[in-house]
């Protein structure tokens, strides 16, 4: 019995891990700039696209596609995962920007402005790519499938789950190991007092935009080959990834990585039982916790209260 | 607050005797200028839905970003009523005016002792699960395929009845629903009870304070708004002859807060009605000429919401007004035409 359920215990924890990664990026810009990127999401589709594009290769300068694609695709493949992000992080420099004019108003203007971003974004990959399904193509290596006890696992879960947990401790160590990170802490703790010590915030800001982005595009670029690559992948992710904030509470490190765990491994379980309706049971847990406990488990009072 | 605000609101006001008579004539030369008869219909029934949306996030202050689900709620119930209980108009508009008030008021249970991000994030999630049930409920909804086959029905009146089969006349009907709610809603606006919304739209702690119950004043307006966005929703489903789930995904949940705004509902009663007509003219028009029209519609919206956040109501009485308000607004005020 236990033996069948370790398939979607495992399954959960690789989407958890990676629900806690997105969630991760997205805390971490709602901690300093106190507004919901709606738009994180869409840098996360973003990631897994540029990805697709460098691996498969399909590039738009067709010279440099033929003789890039004679690269093995393990090369091909360990660019891309390196390469992507980098990419998408000055999408996050434009948003961070145009996001500017909302700092300090109503966090609705930053909501609204977020969720408009991500329409434009969505829309764009659409006329860019159409609306067809990629798959990324992974080397062999760290593909297929092996048997254990009985069962079939698919080895690419379990890289998903390695790399999604070695960037959740590089962010563990860039935000509670260095001044970054202490800048990023004291900042979203109070941003005219760090300002007033003679830290630029704008540069600060820029700088957890761009990482936030990253972590969403690496996110989408692990994710690409477990869930396909399409135009709407980004609200899929976007919404979990509150649902952990949410969950986890707003601020709180470990919070976030717990609920990001939670929410993989109750909606894998569920996913054994009623694989059809394995989502629902995020927000099922959700609208549960946060009836019970106003700022989820770990959370601090923050401006989702205000 | 001056002396003419503190008169009762007239019943009736210019521009929504203009609004009608506008709307009243469309049917007779949307034609020539290049649009079409279907296209009314669904600007006035989006309308409606936004003006009810508007309830929550202009007049309460309430941004909900699951308005979606209770327009969809609505459409199936219209549908379902109309297979399984009896082709009558009255009936199945009631039924999707109730089933959306009973959703709402499920929603409203969990969610009206918070305001801000907090309700905007659980509208989300309330929102995906009423939209998630209706794509993994096939037997009931018909799933992704969506609910087929709903008929437009004749609008009885005892001695005889009326057909709404072909455009003109289904318009003719929506518009009397939009008349009503219209009027309903800026009566409701103007009431005693609109003020006690008003004042929670402003300061929530003070309106508590002053002694009114805050938290069944919002359950109320969340219900309120629910159930006429399923009205608009089965007046939706009559006029698409079907039902589908999409209406209820994020993304439709988002566009009925894109018209509110884009119009001016944060400081007009008639913002959203603006805003309905502006964003379908758009779809049309910006779709002509690309598939992605969104891409360039969003980027209007998004320098919109930096830029003139008040939305195009704003706008206008900016230019009747001299002096435009600096740019960190103070919080707005609809309901003042």
């Amino acid at each position: 019995m236990l033996v069948n359920l370790l398939p979607h215990l495992v399954n959960g924890l690789t989407l958890g891990l990676l629900f806690a990664l997105i969630a991760l990026g997205f805390m971490l810009i709602l901690g300093l700039m106190e507004q919901i990127n709606l738009a994180h999401g869409s840098l996360f589709a973003a990631g897994a696209y540029f990805a697709y594009a460098i691996a498969t290769p399909r590039l738009p300068l067709p010279d440099l596609n033929q003789a890039w694609a004679t690269v093995p695709l393990g090369w091909r493949y360990a660019t891309a995962f390196l390469v992507a992000p980098i990419l998408v992080a000055p999408l996050g420099l434009v948003i961070e920007r145009l996001m500017r004019r909302t700092y300090g108003r109503d966090p609705l203007y930053g909501l609204l402005l977020t969720f408009g971003l991500a329409m434009v974004l969505e829309d764009a990959i659409r006329a860019l790519w159409g609306t067809r399904d990629y798959t990324l193509p992974v080397p062999r290596d760290i593909s297929g499938g092996f048997i254990f006890l009985d069962l079939i696992w698919s080895r690419y879960r379990f890289w998903a789950a390695a790399f999604a947990l070695a960037a959740i401790a590089l962010v563990w160590v860039v935000v509670e190991r260095t001044r970054f990170g202490a800048m990023v802490k004291a900042g979203a703790h109070d941003g005219e007092m760090v300002q007033a010590m003679g830290i630029d915030i704008k540069k600060l800001r820029a700088g957890v935009f761009v990482l936030g982005t990253m972590l969403a595009a690496l996110a989408g670029v692990i994710m690409a080959p477990i869930w396909g690559i399409r135009p709407h992948m980004g609200i899929d992710a976007v919404v979990p990834a509150f649902v952990v904030i949410v969950l986890g509470g707003v601020g709180s490190f470990w919070g976030a990585v717990l609920a990001g765990l939670l929410v993989g491994m109750v909606v894998g379980l569920s996913g054994a039982y009623a694989s059809e309706w394995s989502l629902l049971s995020m927000y099922l847990l959700l609208i549960l916790v946060v009836t019970f406990r106003a700022r989820g488990l770990f959370g601090k009072k923050s401006l989702l209260e205000a | 607050m001056t002396p003419a605000a503190r008169h009762q609101a007239p019943t009736f006001t210019p521009t929504m005797l203009l609004t009608w008579a506008v709307l009243a004539t469309l049917p007779l030369w949307i034609e020539r200028v290049g649009l079409y008869q279907y296209l009314a219909v669904e600007v006035l029934i989006w309308a409606t839905y936004a003006l009810a949306f508007n309830l929550v996030l202009g007049h309460a202050g309430l941004p909900s970003f699951g308005h979606g689900a209770f327009f969809g709620i609505g459409a199936y119930a219209f549908g379902l009523a109309q297979f399984n209980l009896a082709a009558s108009l009255w009936l199945c508009l009631a039924a999707a005016l109730l089933a959306s008030a009973v959703a709402g008021a499920l929603v409203a249970l969990f969610i009206s002792h918070r305001r801000g991000i907090y309700f905007a994030l659980m509208t989300i999630a309330f929102g995906q699960v009423f939209w998630f049930i209706a794509v993994k409920a096939h037997g009931i909804t018909g799933g992704e395929d969506g609910l087929l086959r709903i008929v437009r029905l004749p609008a009885g009146f005892g001695i005889g009845a009326v057909s709404l089969e072909d455009n003109v006349s289904l318009y003719y009907g929506v518009l009397a629903v939009f008349v009503l709610v219209s009027l309903g809603l800026w009566r409701l606006v103007h009431s005693p009870f609109g003020r006690v919304v008003k004042a929670i739209q402003q300061n929530e702690e003070r309106a508590r304070f002053v002694g009114y119950d805050v938290w069944k004043a919002k359950f109320a307006i969340i219900v309120l708004s629910a159930a006429l966005s399923g009205l608009a929703g089965g007046l939706f489903a009559m006029a698409q002859r079907s039902a589908f789930p999409d209406v209820m995904s994020l993304h439709y949940s988002g566009y009925v807060v894109m018209m509110t705004l884009i119009g001016g509902g944060l400081v007009s009663f008639w913002g959203p009605v603006v805003g309905a007509i502006v964003f379908l003219l758009a779809r049309d028009l910006i779709g002509a000429v690309t598939t992605s029209w969104m891409l360039w519609f969003g980027m209007l919206f998004v320098a919109l919401v930096m830029f003139r956040p008040d939305g195009l109501a704003g706008m206008f009485a900016g230019l009747r007004r001299p002096a435009p308000p600096p740019a960190p607004q103070p919080v707005p005020q609809p309901g003042e035409d």
